[in-house]
């Protein structure tokens, strides 16, 4: 065990409307052990006992799944240590660094405070198709639908995206095809997301597009920066998908 | 030491149970059940606050049938609540696994694993709709693990003899709040539900006796504003970060339910609180939270401390790897104090088991308060990819916490605060002391008793929302005239205005300690006291104590920042205060229990070999606590359990 | 027929519509692209003597000869596929350019710099075409074809410039191609390393043609 002192370059920004700007800080004697946040609390217990303002950002479980925390360090959104920001620790860093600290950007992710940003865009596109459109009570027996359990395994890998955005955030046009691609996947893969398949597609691609996201040109810097692992195949079969459901909705094939 | 006599009322409000054999209460309740026309439906405004299992379930399945639904949540999404945190699985009586399962076991497992301290009828129900639930969950396309003939896969989990527990890897909780979650995004894109995220409820609002609104911080302006319903449901989770640490997202907190505790709803049991038994061991003082393993890894984990104080000693120096101690130098003591359950044993005993064995100076982690999680046997059994596959993300989580691949060497886990049984008093209709305030999920003194078992929780959450809920609702809604109160009533005004002066005297004090530190005095007390084993000086030294922590908060806390706009500060002060004022309570029923059962640990009731003593003549009830001002004492109202179908006896997995 | 318009529509303004169609116009140039080199090769056919007619002059010929419709028609159908490539590409950029907030510091960590910079070498591409088409294509005499590029490339400054910008030309095709593939859905994790290296190959093998011609012209290996 080790302790690290770091200079921090930090995005402040009073309010969604200030000017924002990049502040410099010092961070000393950070426990290796302790993991990004922690070291965050570290600073900000001292901004407090000088009277400023602690620097805000966004965090919940610390555990990694509920996908609260974003912040984008060093111009990668987690870090690009395949986990959240939450799980990323202080270990992965070396006495003396300087280190970026800025919110996950893009112009669908409006600033809030500091590192906080409003990511409501994400639940926008659930809503628009993200989900099976069942009531409660009128399920019938778990088992009397088998699933092939590569699908089902091929199902919960898209499942496993926690919609933190760091895919909108580390695409180099804001595209938040990678978040799209999975939850549809998810739902498209299984038997019980069949019946609306297209219907689900055609729905979430145009709302994701109306929310002002980017478009993705394939660099799969999505991919690289996601902390789950969900992978651009879903983008692959997204596009095809909509494809086929385009030419549904034209033409009344592939219904 | 003075005695505190505690003053008892003899009033309880009815619990509501149907009458009739246990099986056919919650069938007789439905067909008996007031209902509401789907047109009429419409008229009347649920709120709802929290948007996890519990109630995110009921806002989707409220939303359906046709109720105008407002949902409140702190975090930015639904889809955050903690829920989505649990790991393990959710149980369920569907005996897919042909091992003698059914709803009566389920129940019984229940029952029991809570130490007789739950209400049966309300077990039963639960145990009868588990399968529902899960049925539910396979049609929003939750992917549960599967077998190669495509169905169902379970796995056992602790306090069961049987495979019954539903599982999506190391994420069911995630899967299952996903589609619940789902559920209610497609609800909220059909306009029925109006959502607020980044909105915390700060208080209730009582008009004539009966929950008519919330008041509510926008966290993002800053501003104090009102909603008015015809129902309030509060599922806003339980409050296990009065420890300060605890494997509870940094968010969770009491505030709502310290609200309406305040404003007459009866907190129930607050004594009961689980500590979990494997998770990831404290580093230092800067830590946030304690990671959970999940319980799930006791499948195939085996749970051991060095025989000899001196292999331990050396292990904490760092001077023997925890791999190279011979088989012969190993404790497995949960497989030899508990034969037939072994590392499966129920979490209040295996927590326990871990801290008399670092009490014995012979825990393992720099800290002394460790034990090991050793998978050697089983990767040598069933080879390391079979692991990975049922343990993969969890393996790769406490890697990445610690450093350390539990493929080469044990993992060291210990008891964390993790869930709290105890909660606010609810009916069979789920609703509280307080006509119109119903309570979900953990948020309510729940159907765990004094201890809950593995997967049950995500359980009680769904079908509290997704079936009870729904069904209970009308029982309150058909007495109410839809939409006859409005904002305008002068209470909302008086609850804002107290609301807001609240603030204004955390925002003058401008003292020298930031909230988390206070947070942490308080943590580590109430630990230290009230945590895995207590004790009368234990729990009286924390109740002198509690007072000049808040005492210390209201006149030394610094809360920077203005009231206006985003302030984190001020969100973390409001929460530690309601913290402040709610641990006394949770002392004062721990000093009132005066003997062991579940979670509940008193040093002086146990049996020869260690257990907890139970005294059904003279405990068997749930302690109800009215409030009556903060530093005040509360006041005890008493509801007997009589337990008719399961017969009392002295809880053994011997 | 409605909603084949509509559709139809709400395609062409998608994000993953537009994508599609600036896939398919970068296939037919891809495609283009490999004609347009098997006619170039045969200029390492050689020289030949005074009334005989060399293979690359023969070739042109031939082209010009074509009916004056068929021959239009294939210019007007690649004039229309590239500023159909152009100009969704642009409006996507630009759109791409608008989604975007900057960090003060940016980092990468998989996005190649070929599939970066698709907009700036695509650009250089036009600029080549343009000029490569007035320079060779709508000035000099199809029967003298032969001597004409030769006469060009002695201009260093000039084989400068068409190796630049066939430099250029691998970059995009590089990312283009497995790009293409992406977007018709047909990649996926066990394919997508393979469409990489096929990427590759087609980018060296067409780049590596097309900068032969220069190359050789100024070691004085064709004159």
């Amino acid at each position: 065990m080790a302790n690290l002192n770091l200079t921090l370059k930090v995005w402040r920004q009073a309010s969604p409307e200030a000017q924002g700007r990049i502040e410099t800080y010092k961070a000393k004697n950070i426990p290796d052990e302790a993991s990004f946040l922690e070291m965050l609390d570290i600073v900000n217990e001292e901004l407090v006992h000088e009277g400023k303002e602690p620097i805000h950002f966004d965090h919940d479980c610390r555990e990694g799944i509920c996908g609260m925390c974003s912040l984008t360090i060093n111009g990668v959104p987690h870090g690009g240590k395949k986990v959240t920001t939450c799980q990323l620790h202080m270990r992965q860093f070396k006495d003396g660094d300087t280190i970026w600290i800025e919110p996950f950007r893009a112009a669908a992710f409006p600033l809030l405070r500091d590192l906080v940003v409003d990511r409501t865009a994400l639940d926008n596109i659930i809503a628009a198709g993200g989900f099976v459109d069942v009531r409660t009570g009128a399920a019938p027996n778990a088992n009397n639908m088998p699933i092939r359990k590569k699908t089902s395994d091929a199902a919960f890998d898209a499942a496993a995206c926690i919609g933190c955005g760091a895919c909108v955030a580390s695409c180099k046009n804001s595209a938040a095809m990678l978040f799209t691609s999975a939850k549809a996947a998810h739902l498209n893969l299984l038997p019980q997301g069949h019946p609306e398949k297209n219907k689900r597609v055609l729905a979430m691609v145009r709302q994701m597009d109306a929310l002002g996201f980017g478009n993705c040109t394939n660099l799969y810097e999505c991919e690289a920066a996601c902390p789950k692992g969900i992978s651009v195949d879903n983008i692959a079969k997204l596009n095809r998908d909509y494809m086929l459901a385009c030419a549904s909705e034209a033409f009344g094939v592939f219904s | 030491m003075n005695e505190i006599k505690f003053p008892v009322s003899d009033y309880m409000p009815d619990s509501c149970i149907p009458d009739g054999p246990i099986a056919e209460k919650w069938t007789k309740y439905k067909r008996e059940a007031k209902l509401i026309n789907p047109n009429n439906r419409r008229k009347y405004t649920v709120l709802i606050v929290g948007s996890g299992l519990a109630g995110g379930s009921a806002a989707a399945t409220l939303a359906e049938l046709g109720y105008n639904v407002k949902c409140f949540c702190y975090q930015d999404s639904p889809r955050r609540a903690h829920s989505i945190a649990a790991q393990g699985g959710v149980n369920a009586a569907h005996n897919y696994q042909n091992d003698g399962d059914s709803v009566y076991r389920l129940f019984y497992d229940t029952v029991k694993g809570g130490d007789f301290r739950a209400r049966e009828a309300n077990v039963y129900r639960l145990a009868e709709v588990s399968c529902n639930i899960i049925n539910q969950c396979v049609a929003q396309g939750v992917p549960f693990g599967r077998e190669y003939g495509g169905l169902l896969d379970n796995r056992s989990f602790g306090g069961s003899q049987l495979k019954r527990t539903f599982y999506s890897r190391g994420q069911t909780g995630q899967q299952l709040l996903l589609g619940c979650y789902q559920a209610m995004e497609k609800e909220i894109g059909k306009g029925h539900i109006e959502m607020h995220p980044r909105t915390e409820m700060m208080d209730l609002v009582v008009v004539d006796g009966h929950a008519k609104g919330i008041v509510v911080r926008d966290m993002v302006t800053g501003e104090i504003k009102s909603y008015a319903g015809d129902t309030v449901l509060l599922a806003t989770g339980g409050y296990g970060r009065v420890f300060f640490l605890s494997t509870n997202a940094m968010g969770c907190n009491v505030g709502a339910a310290c609200a309406c505790w305040k404003k007459g709803a009866y907190f129930a049991n607050p004594c009961f609180t689980q500590i979990h038994p494997t998770c990831i061991p404290v580093k230092g003082d800067y830590q946030s939270k304690l990671t959970l393993m999940s319980e799930s890894l006791r499948n195939d984990g085996r749970i051991w401390v060095p025989k000899s104080r001196e292999v331990a000693a050396k292990i904490r120096k760092g001077e023997m790897k925890p791999s190279d101690v011979a088989e012969n130098d190993r404790d497995y003591y949960l497989e030899r104090k508990y034969p037939s359950f072994g590392n499966l044993a129920p979490r209040d005993i295996s927590s326990r088991a871990a801290k008399e064995a670092c009490d014995d100076e012979r825990g393992v982690a720099n800290t002394g308060r460790g034990v090991f999680l050793d998978f050697k046997d089983a990767i040598n059994r069933m080879g390391k990819e079979w692991i990975d596959g049922q343990y993969g993300n969890l393996f790769e989580m406490y890697e990445e916490i610690t450093d350390v691949d539990p493929h080469e060497q044990p993992m060291m886990i210990y008891p964390a605060s993790h869930y709290t049984m105890g909660g606010l008093w609810v009916d069979y209709n789920l609703m509280s002391s307080i006509p119109g305030l119903h309570v979900l999920g953990e948020a309510n003194f729940s159907d765990h008793g004094a201890n809950r078992l593995g997967a049950s929780a995500l359980m009680q959450g769904l079908s509290d929302g997704y079936f009870v809920i729904p069904a209970t609702l009308p029982t309150y809604l058909t007495t109410q005239k839809p939409g006859s109160i409005t904002t305008a009533a002068p209470e909302f005004k008086e609850a804002e205005d107290e609301v807001k002066a609240r603030i204004q005297k955390m925002m003058d004090v401008k003292g020298t300690k930031t909230p988390d530190e206070i947070h942490r005095e308080l943590g580590k007390l109430v630990w230290d006291d009230v945590g895995m084993g207590r004790t009368k000086e234990s729990l009286m030294h924390a109740i002198e104590k509690i007072p000049a922590i808040r005492e210390e908060f209201w006149t030394n806390v610094r809360v920077v920042g203005s009231t206006e706009g985003m302030n984190q500060e001020l969100e973390k002060a409001w929460r530690v205060a309601a913290f402040l004022d709610f641990a006394e309570v949770l002392c004062y029923d721990a000093l009132n229990r005066e003997e062991s059962c579940g979670a509940h640990f008193r040093l002086e009731h146990q049996l020869a070999d260690g257990e907890a003593k139970r005294d059904d003549a003279n405990f068997a009830y749930v302690a109800c606590w009215e409030y009556k001002g903060t530093g005040e004492l509360p006041v005890l109202h008493k509801e007997p359990l009589t337990f008719d179908t399961v017969h009392l006896a002295i809880r053994s997995y011997k | 027929m409605n909603d084949i318009i509509t559709t139809a529509c709400k395609f062409v303004t998608s994000s993953i519509g537009r994508k599609i169609l600036v896939a398919l116009t970068g296939s037919c140039l891809l495609l283009f692209l490999v004609g347009h080199l098997a006619g170039n090769m045969t200029i390492f056919g050689g020289n030949v003597a005074e009334g005989e007619t060399s293979w690359i002059n023969y070739y042109a010929t031939g082209l010009h000869s074509m009916p004056a419709w068929l021959l239009w028609s294939i210019r007007l159908g690649l004039l229309a596929v590239a500023l159909v490539h152009v100009v969704l590409t642009l409006v996507l950029k630009y759109e791409n350019y608008n989604a975007r907030t900057h960090y003060q510091k940016e980092g990468t960590l998989k996005a190649t710099l070929s599939s970066r910079t698709m907009v700036i070498t695509g650009i250089m591409i036009l600029c080549f075409a343009v000029f490569h088409l007035w320079q060779l294509t709508f000035n000099g005499d199809p029967h003298d074809c032969y001597n004409h590029i030769i006469h060009a490339f002695q201009d260093p400054l000039c084989s400068i410039f068409y190796i630049v910008a066939i430099c250029c030309l691998f970059m995009h095709v590089r990312h283009g191609l497995q790009s293409v593939l992406q977007t018709f859905g047909l990649a996926t994790r066990k394919v997508r390393p393979l469409y990489n290296i096929v990427a590759v190959l087609f980018g060296l093998v067409v780049c590596g043609g097309f900068i032969a011609i220069p190359v050789c012209v100024m070691l004085g290996i064709l004159k």
